[in-house]
């Protein structure tokens, strides 16, 4: 209100309001300067990339440690076959889907005993959806299990 | 007779008065209205703040388009300009180019596809022509694959072959990120 502004005495009688207000316009001009701007760039979408190699590329320069050993991961209309130093572990599909929380566990106790192990190939079949095969890739390097190549099945 | 408004008027006397001239003239009222723009700034200000939080200086990398429904990803890491295969249930395409239907891709036993290994060549060798003297940016083989959920390991198996049988050996798969607490940060460099 005016009345509740503080004045200062001119020494001519009158008094003279001490609140200044501000020019908000140009700052308004800018807000929206600012806001078509980043709305016309805008990503709503995050697309991750998951990087792989495939088994007819050029061989990768990868020390071959003592440590490590193949680690093959077939899928097939069962499930997964998880196949590492001579054995292999069967994971079949659960309510018609990839187990992969059973995948993760097994590729975690693989990454405790094996630390420096870090390449596994993929194996699909045919018939084994993109996002199936997205998804096993993605569960794999969620195990720190990075170098991963993608190869057919047979 | 000249036309006047309605109403009292004073003599001609009586309107060069200092004094009396003043009952008749009438207050004139502001036809500015001031409006309450603090609340307004406030608005704005904060839909600036969510927009710079959600600002990329990458841009988009891949055109989304309705055909293509991208899988999930949560270890995925920051998908990098490149060249874009992208295949939905229809077609395939090379950086918006139709190159052949899926349907031809999902038929026989032979695994190159001429048509798209011609197109990555071509890619390639632009590429290596535009960075002839620049050391800095040597070729390095990456394609991003942008492929519906629904498509088969025998179509992307067809698309990794014609990759690598024209140069490009590091192959992106597209997933749309999500993150999973704050642990889901592991890249998928090599």
């Amino acid at each position: 209100m005016a009345s509740a502004a503080p004045q200062e005495h001119t020494g001519k009688g009158g008094k003279k309001a001490l609140d200044a207000e501000l020019n908000l316009v140009p700052f308004i001009d800018l807000l929206s300067c600012c806001i078509s701007f980043l709305l016309i760039t805008a990503v709503w979408t995050q697309i991750a990339g998951l990087q792989v190699s495939s088994s007819g590329g050029p061989p990768e320069q990868q020390s071959k440690q003592e440590s490590t050993i193949d680690v093959k991961l077939l899928l097939n209309d069962k499930g997964y076959q998880l196949t590492m130093a001579g054995a292999s572990i069967d994971i079949p599909k659960l309510n018609g889907a990839f187990d992969r929380k059973a995948l993760g566990e097994k590729l975690k106790t693989l990454k405790t005993s094996l630390p420096d192990q870090s390449a596994i190939t993929v194996q699909p079949e045919d018939s084994v959806a993109y996002s199936d095969l997205v998804e096993t890739v993605d569960t794999a390097m969620g195990e720190r299990l990075r170098n991963v190549t993608v190869a057919p099945a047979n | 007779m000249a036309i006047v408004t309605p109403g009292k008027r004073p003599c001609e006397r009586i309107a060069q008065s200092k004094v009396f001239a003043k009952k008749f003239t009438r207050a004139k009222r502001g036809v500015y209205a001031a409006l309450t723009l603090t609340s307004l700034v406030d608005v704005m200000t904060i839909i600036v703040i969510f927009l710079l939080m959600n600002f990329s200086a990458n841009g988009e990398v891949l055109y989304m388009s309705k055909d293509i429904r991208l899988p999930d990803a949560y270890h995925g890491a920051q998908l990098e300009r490149a060249p874009v295969v992208s295949v939905s249930a229809e077609a395939v395409t090379f950086d918006g180019r139709m190159l052949l239907n899926t349907g031809d891709l999902d038929k026989g036993d032979a695994l190159n596809v001429p048509e798209l290994e011609e197109a990555l060549r071509d890619e390639k060798r632009r590429y290596e022509a535009i960075h002839l003297n620049d050391p800095d940016h040597p070729f390095r083989g990456l394609v991003n694959v942008q492929a519906d959920r629904r498509i088969p390991f025998k179509v992307i198996k067809r698309i990794m072959f014609a990759c690598n049988q024209s140069g490009f050996a590091n192959i992106n798969f597209a997933a749309l990120s999500r993150e999973r607490g704050p642990a889901a940060t592991v890249t998928a460099s090599r």
